[in-house]
């Protein structure tokens, strides 16, 4: 038979479309179509409940009281932390008032090593000769 | 529990199964997936190689259907979108495994998943020839031979204009044609 006597008006060949069928039949088995709704729907639950639920009972305590020593780890870090640069900052300032806060009046132990002499004479003299 | 009233049309009650669903009642969704199933199924069957790989795409269109859900407009049409997404899923599962060599494709068109006792000439012939034509011809082929889709939903699903299906449905039939008239010119 020429194939061409076989197509029909909409150019499908029905001997043709019956074997298609048959090779893209879907499983007719109820049992498969609810064993692949069932693992569609698990992947979904799983997918849902999140990381969270593939711990067990004993196993999400575990991690809830980690979660809150880390934390509780995280605040003492830094508030130790802000402590150490207070006492840093307190100990800079301190020292930049020492350098620039220059006595007004010369040291005991400078007056009476340069007794009697000008006061930038006194200093030069105790810088240089003092132990 | 789901508000769907018994006596409303189809596209209604599958309207309030997808809102349910957006709600997160999951056995709204699982009413879904037993609606659409064997129909998401078959649009996969006809662009995947294999029943398996029909299966797993069926699988990764529910979930990223699920995923996707709260972006859905439930004035659109349910099936067209998800069949649309498994349509993706499968062809995702395809440029995998691209890998494989013609003659694995062959003989995984080949074999029947349900009847592995295969003896008629013309199913034989006419999965070899198979094989041997474009992925998109001959998904576009089952899709609309096998499966009733339209050319304007196998665009949709396969991202292509309506006439490039319209070509591709062509072309796929020629080819068959062409491949399977030494066995008519026998009879």
């Amino acid at each position: 038979m020429n194939p061409e006597s076989r197509i029909g008006p909409d150019g499908r060949d029905d001997e043709v479309t019956r074997a298609l069928r048959t090779v893209y039949a879907a499983p007719d088995n109820p049992a498969y179509w609810e064993a692949l709704e069932a693992r569609i729907l698990s992947r979904i639950r799983s997918e849902a409940d999140g990381w969270w639920q593939s711990f067990s009972g004993w196993g999400r305590m575990g991690l809830l009281a980690a979660a809150v020593l880390l934390m509780v780890a995280g605040l003492a870090l830094t508030h130790a932390r802000e402590s150490l640069m207070q006492t840093r900052e307190q100990e800079a300032r301190l020292a930049y008032q020492m350098v620039m806060q220059v006595p007004q009046t010369l040291p005991q132990q400078l007056v009476a090593a340069t007794d009697g002499a000008p006061a930038r004479e006194a200093t030069l003299h105790y810088v240089v000769f003092s132990p | 529990m789901l508000d769907a009233p018994a006596e409303s049309s189809p596209r209604e009650q599958e309207r309030a199964l997808v809102l349910a669903a957006q709600r997160g009642q999951s056995e709204a969704f699982a009413a879904l997936v037993r609606l659409h199933g064997r129909r998401a199924y078959a649009v996969a069957r006809a662009i995947a190689a294999t029943h398996e790989d029909a299966e797993d795409a069926v699988q990764e269109g529910f979930l990223h259907a699920y995923r996707a859900l709260g972006r859905f407009r439930p004035e659109q049409a349910f099936g067209a979108w998800l069949y649309r997404i498994v349509a993706n899923a499968a062809l995702d599962i395809g440029r995998r495994r691209k890998v494989r060599s013609t003659e694995a494709l062959a003989d995984s068109v080949a074999l029947p998943f349900r009847d592995p006792a295969e003896s008629d000439e013309l199913r034989r012939r006419l999965k070899e020839s198979l094989a041997m034509l474009p992925e998109r011809q001959r998904a576009v082929l089952v899709l609309h031979d096998v499966e009733g889709f339209t050319h304007g939903e196998i665009g949709q699903m396969l991202g292509m204009p309506e006439g490039t299906a319209r070509s591709d449905l062509h072309h796929a039939r020629a080819a068959l044609r062409r491949t399977l008239s030494d066995l008519w010119s026998e009879r």
